[in-house]
């Protein structure tokens, strides 16, 4: 079967609305398939709000520091 | 630091049915890497190369924690699957899915094989769109009486009719969450809940909520928009966004749930 699909729907739709840092964190963290790498840690066993809080705060940290 | 020769590692962002050379032209990946298949049998790995200098266990551990690097790297996991998904029904993988070879790297994709090609079963002809609830209530000022309560028992009832109300505020929310989560589902294919975000990291100051995601087919989309239209025509103005089509990203794993 053919699943190919006009692409310019997706396109169009993503340019017109840049997509949010959280919004895209909550997919690409906390979603989608996970096939453990051999090389990295699973991010399935990775506490990803803390992740991300730490990013968060350490970023904030650096601006006032930077400021 | 050490000198320039880092070792390289294989980064696998999605898996397909197969991959043609027309599914890759013109998109990079990481750190504008080139993409290319692995092909494991009906089913292919998108991958790049990458650093371990960068993606190895403990700098990737390291670098989640800086904003900048995560956002990055996102943006770029998060353009390889647009740009399959825009070409061919994808099953992304979850961000940081590192291997030391291709070879290794499709293993691992021949071993998820039964389960990739029942999920791309589902994913045909669909996409993903995200709903957020927000609790904006009308401006109402005058939320205290001026009168000073009379005794200490008056100050007490009052208190706990306070903390009463708030209760009851806070159940009404969630039903009506609960609710706009019921009347999406049913004009999705499925649907499912992400935690609501944190004010702090959203930089929304409302309270969050529902933070929902929906699978919907391509051809239901005006139907699945007129139910979001609807729910948010009885709502302050920004109390629903709605954010998409987005890659099914939170309806890759359907096993482990």
């Amino acid at each position: 079967m053919t699943d190919t699909l006009e692409p310019d729907t997706f396109e169009l739709a993503a340019a017109a609305r840049p997509t949010s840092l959280v919004d895209l964190l909550d997919r690409v963290l906390a979603t989608g398939i996970v096939l453990s790498g051999d090389v990295t840690i699973c991010l399935a066993d990775v506490d990803l709000v803390t992740v991300r809080l730490r990013a968060l705060i350490t970023s904030v940290r650096e601006e006032e520091r930077d400021g | 630091m050490s000198e320039g020769a880092s070792s390289p590692g294989t980064y696998l962002y999605a898996v397909t049915r197969s991959v043609s050379s027309a599914l890759l032209n013109g998109v990079c990946g990481i750190g504008g890497a080139e993409l290319r298949a692995v092909p494991a049998g009906d089913v292919a790995g998108v991958v790049s190369t990458v650093s371990l200098d960068e993606f190895g266990e403990d700098a990737l551990s390291r670098n989640l924690e800086d904003l900048a690097w995560l956002e990055r790297v996102a943006r770029e996991h998060d353009a390889v699957v647009q740009a399959l998904a825009a070409r061919t029904t994808t099953v992304p993988l979850r961000l940081g899915a590192v291997y030391t070879d291709d070879h290794s790297a499709a293993s691992r994709v021949s071993d998820a094989r039964a389960a990739a090609l029942a999920t791309l079963d589902v994913l045909d002809g669909r996409e993903e769109w995200g709903v957020k609830l927000y609790a904006i209530r009308p401006q109402t000022t005058a939320a205290q009486p001026a009168d000073r309560p009379t005794s200490g028992l008056d100050y007490l009832r009052r208190r706990r009719g306070e903390l009463e109300r708030t209760a009851d505020d806070a159940r009404a929310l969630a039903e009506d969450a609960d609710a706009v989560f019921a009347d999406l589902r049913a004009a999705a294919v499925l649907a499912r809940r992400h935690r609501p975000q944190d004010p702090a990291l959203s930089g929304v100051s409302h309270p969050m909520l529902l933070n929902a995601a929906f699978l919907v087919g391509r051809d239901d989309r005006p139907q699945f928009h007129r139910a979001v239209d609807s729910l948010a025509s009885t709502r302050a103005p920004g109390a629903v966004v709605i954010t998409g089509p987005w890659p099914p990203y939170s309806f890759a794993a359907l096993d482990d749930r």
